[in-house]
């Protein structure tokens, strides 16, 4: 209990650490920020344009459309939020040696890496995803009772842990490569094709984003538990257990990275 | 305090080709290079020691140190600092030991130094009494407060040297670790930090491990050397016997006018001593004449007025003897131990 | 020129190299910008099954399949960013470093990216352009390209270089003036990829922004080429087009120049 007070004590005094550096540059901040808003909006332009030449997509309305992409976009912006200092595993802390000085402390290793940055960009996407979600809810299609509304929350988290849990995965190949950034890129833009429906891929990719690296069950999937009646909670329940499992993979393979780090200077 | 027990490191890297030509069948090539980067090592060290670790670059100490650190599993044999494995037993073990690295701070560069220590006061879990009673220690020691409040990347080498000094020892380690504490710093800050390390290493009888090329470090600080060489163990012993060794060799480099009449001259003859007391060699490029000399037979006057006889002399610099070369004859001349 | 080329030829050799190095990166950037061009692909192909039409926009489905990869393979050939290295450079004060030697920085960073370019249209492109056009002959039931379309497409694409790169490196001015750039240029890709044509053909586009666009230099970056690849512009319209990108490689090449030259001066003044 003790040690849980004190790592959570101590993620508090680096965080706001942090954001006392961050809003030395309110600026950078807010361009940061706006970026990343701007660049979902156009993603939603997209769609707008492209429903003026058709009706529905695959049975899908605009609104619903609208939603899914909305939707996959918050526990993206959460992980992003939260445990954007994993990418510098993979491209720089352990290529350069850099990596040293969280063995050199008496605490868990990821955590240090975690706690050492708040990612405030992200924010542009929970706030577009929000904003979408919200519409979705004025216009009524999303199912609104009690259930969905608690399993909207632990979709959205176990979605997040997915994501940081792929991160997590690809980060740590780069205690066997130096470094594993273009590995971990392309993992992750890989969530870019859940942000539609699904039954519009061949096979392969529905397998592959569905099982392999499953994007699918963060956004896709679980959003359309929510458009449409009559679908399972157990793809909530599935969610969970994929979340589960990845974090569980992933943290083991982090563990096993760090046994075998190589440092720099050699 | 720390046993070390026939460490092995082995780095296993992808063979690299030169060139535009190299790059592309590098793209298809899998072979490996294995480097023997510590090759077994075994040596102990007791409580309140202060050991000097030393060899030339690449040789393995920081391998070595990396892996008393935990930072590195070695591939084979073992290690125990305090009664603790430190590859196994990491955390604990972070508990036990303080950590300088010379070349890379350990301290969060936009930070002001005042919340670095903050910071770890919670990573290692320190009492407000034990935090309060040890920054006072430190921040005469080390002279802090004069750039308390400042962000570290703002700090001088010299300044970000002592705060990362006072950063390892903020828990109060039984291992302290240095590499390269002093490197290019200037002589005063680096007679600080020295003093720095005794006062600290009398007052809580710490152990220390320092990797260095200077010297000055060892003759101020080290009781004993430990020198490798190519990841081997070449030499484990006091300073004063070192000296015996090294001490006996010098140089002195003469800058002369008309270079073509030393061509042919033999100094150990004209000063009638062996072939290996005294050995010259001529640089063309820069007309300057190197004499390694054994200090015990010959002086430098004998050998300038030889010199001075048959040519017009510029400029006379007597050398200090480094630390690298040191290594290279003690290597040279098979001293090993233990093995 | 001769002795122009020779100065300048070292950097573009180079740039090939120094991407040659990253060998297994370098594959993987492939698969991921290839992502985006798939995820595109099966979109339409959706769109084209839900709208009943045969031609959306101008273009027929397997127009469609053949512009979303034209597109890709334009677009990483033509698209070479330099902004990040103009940026890089004004932050870390080296740009007054190049004041002093005796080379033209804005041309020494465009032969950089030649290098880039001719190196992306070797490893990745030409071989994603032979297996189209074989796509099209065999699955599409389309006819190959013609020697003509193919010429003029690769003219329009040295223009479509040209403009690109000479627009980033205004944008990468921008550095002078603001200390955070990586913001705006997430907003400057985001915006690209519309204006360009790269996320959806400028056709589909109500006509009133079509005619602004009209007047922007981003259409001639990617649409321009691709539907010129694709026939869609025969006589006067063709000529059009590709006068209409000289005239942005001619007016953005001045704004450059004086950007640069305003730049400059402040450097010499505050001593960058």
């Amino acid at each position: 209990m003790s040690k849980w007070k004190r790592y959570l004590r101590l993620y508090r005094v680096l965080i706001t650490q942090f954001l006392k550096t961050i809003m030395q540059s309110k600026i950078d901040f807010l361009m940061g920020l706006f970026g990343f808003f701007f660049n979902q909006i156009m993603g939603i332009a997209f769609l707008y344009l492209v429903f003026e030449q058709i009706p529905s997509l695959k049975g899908w309305t605009l609104d619903q459309l609208i939603f899914i992409y909305g939707f996959a976009q918050i526990p993206r912006g959460i992980d992003h939020l939260f445990t954007d200092n994993i990418w510098l595993v993979a491209w720089r802390l352990v290529l350069n040696g850099d990596f040293d000085r969280y063995m050199l402390r008496p605490m868990n290793i990821l955590f240090q890496v975690i706690a050492e940055k708040l990612q405030p960009d992200a924010l542009g996407e929970l706030l577009i995803g929000t904003i979408l979600v919200c519409r979705a809810l004025t216009k009524g299609i999303v199912i609104t009772d009690a259930l969905h509304f608690v399993l909207f929350f632990v979709s959205i988290l176990a979605g997040a842990l997915i994501y940081t849990s792929i991160k997590l995965f690809f980060a740590s190949l780069a205690f066997w490569l130096k470094t594993s950034g273009p590995f971990l890129q392309m993992a992750y833009e890989m969530a870019d094709f859940a942000k539609y429906p699904t039954e519009i891929y061949a096979k392969g990719i529905r397998f592959l984003i569905t099982w392999v690296i499953p994007f699918a069950f963060v956004a896709y999937l679980p959003a359309s538990y929510f458009l449409k009646s009559g679908t399972s909670p157990g793809i909530i329940g599935i969610e969970c257990g994929i979340a589960a499992v990845l974090w569980c993979v992933a943290y083991a393979l982090f563990q096993y990275g760090t046994r075998i780090y190589e440092s720099a200077g050699n | 305090m720390i046993k070390v027990d026939h460490i092995h490191k082995d780095f296993v890297s992808p063979k690299k080709y030169p060139g535009f030509r190299g790059a592309v069948k590098g793209l298809f090539s899998n072979e490996k290079v294995i480097k023997k980067a510590v090759d077994d090592i075994s040596f102990t060290i007791e409580k309140g020691e202060i050991v000097g670790y030393i060899g030339s670059n690449g040789a393995g100490k920081s391998t070595t140190i990396k892996m008393m650190t935990g930072i590195l599993t070695p591939t084979k044999g073992s290690c125990e600092v305090a009664g603790i494995n430190p590859s196994r037993n990491r955390k604990e073990n972070a508990q036990n030991i303080g950590v300088v690295f010379g070349q890379r701070t350990q301290l969060w560069w936009d930070l002001p130094l005042s919340e670095s220590f903050t910071i770890l006061k919670e990573i290692y879990n320190v009492s407000d009494e034990m935090f309060q009673a040890q920054m006072d220690f430190l921040n005469r020691v080390l002279g802090l407060p004069e750039f308390f409040d400042r962000p570290v990347r703002t700090l001088s080498l010299g300044q970000r040297m002592r705060a990362d000094l006072g950063a390892a020892l903020l828990h109060n380690p039984k291992v302290l670790y240095l590499d390269e504490p002093t490197i290019g710093l200037d002589l005063v800050v680096k007679d600080n930090i020295r003093k720095a390390i005794k006062e600290i290493n009398e007052k809580y009888q710490t152990t220390v491990i320092l990797t260095t090329h200077d010297i000055g470090d060892i003759e101020e600080l080290c009781s004993r050397i430990i020198i490798i060489d190519e990841g081997k163990k070449i030499y484990d012993g006091s300073l004063a016997a070192l000296k015996e060794i090294y001490g006996t060799k010098r140089t002195v480099t003469v800058e002369i006018r008309e270079p073509e009449k030393v061509k042919n001259l033999c100094l150990a003859e004209i000063l009638g001593v062996g072939q290996e007391d005294c050995t010259a060699s001529f640089d063309k490029e820069s007309s300057t004449l190197n004499v390694t000399f054994n200090k015990h037979k010959i002086q430098v006057p004998q050998i300038l007025s030889a010199v001075m006889e048959r040519v017009e002399i510029k400029d006379v610099q007597i050398q200090e003897t480094e630390l690298a070369q040191i290594v290279k004859e003690i290597y040279n001349h098979g001293m090993r131990e233990g093995s | 020129m001769g002795k122009r080329l020779k100065i300048y030829l070292p950097f573009a050799a180079n740039e090939m190299k120094r991407q040659m190095a990253y060998k297994g990166a370098f594959y993987l950037f492939i698969l991921i910008d290839l992502f985006s061009s798939f995820i595109r692909y099966y979109l339409w192909m959706a769109i084209y099954g839900s709208s009943g039409q045969e031609v959306l926009g101008g273009l027929s489905r397997s127009e469609m399949v053949v512009y979303v990869f034209m597109v890709y393979v334009t677009s990483s050939v033509v698209m070479i960013s330099i902004s990040t290295k103009v940026s890089d450079d004004v932050v870390m004060g080296t740009v007054a470093m190049n004041l002093i030697k005796p080379i033209d920085y804005r041309l020494s960073l465009i032969s950089q990216a030649f290098g880039a370019l001719m190196y992306r249209f070797l490893v990745p492109c030409i071989f994603i352009w032979s297996g189209l056009e074989i796509y099209k002959v065999t699955v599409l039931g389309l006819t190959l390209a013609g020697g003509k379309e193919i010429l003029l497409y690769l003219l329009s694409c040295i223009m479509s270089f040209m403009i690109y790169v000479l627009f980033d490196f205004c944008f990468g001015m921008i550095a002078f003036f603001t200390t955070y750039i990586f913001g705006l240029r997430l907003v400057k890709e985001a915006l690209l990829g519309f204006l360009t044509g790269q996320l959806i053909p400028i056709s589909f586009f109500p006509k009133a922004v079509r005619q602004v666009f009209d007047f922007l230099p981003f259409s001639s970056m990617v649409y321009t080429p691709v539907m010129i690849y694709l026939g869609k512009y025969t006589g006067s319209t063709l000529m059009f087009m590709l006068l209409r990108q000289a005239a942005w490689v001619m007016i953005l090449y001045l704004l450059g120049s004086l950007i640069w030259k305003k730049v400059t001066k402040r450097l010499v003044v505050l001593g960058g």
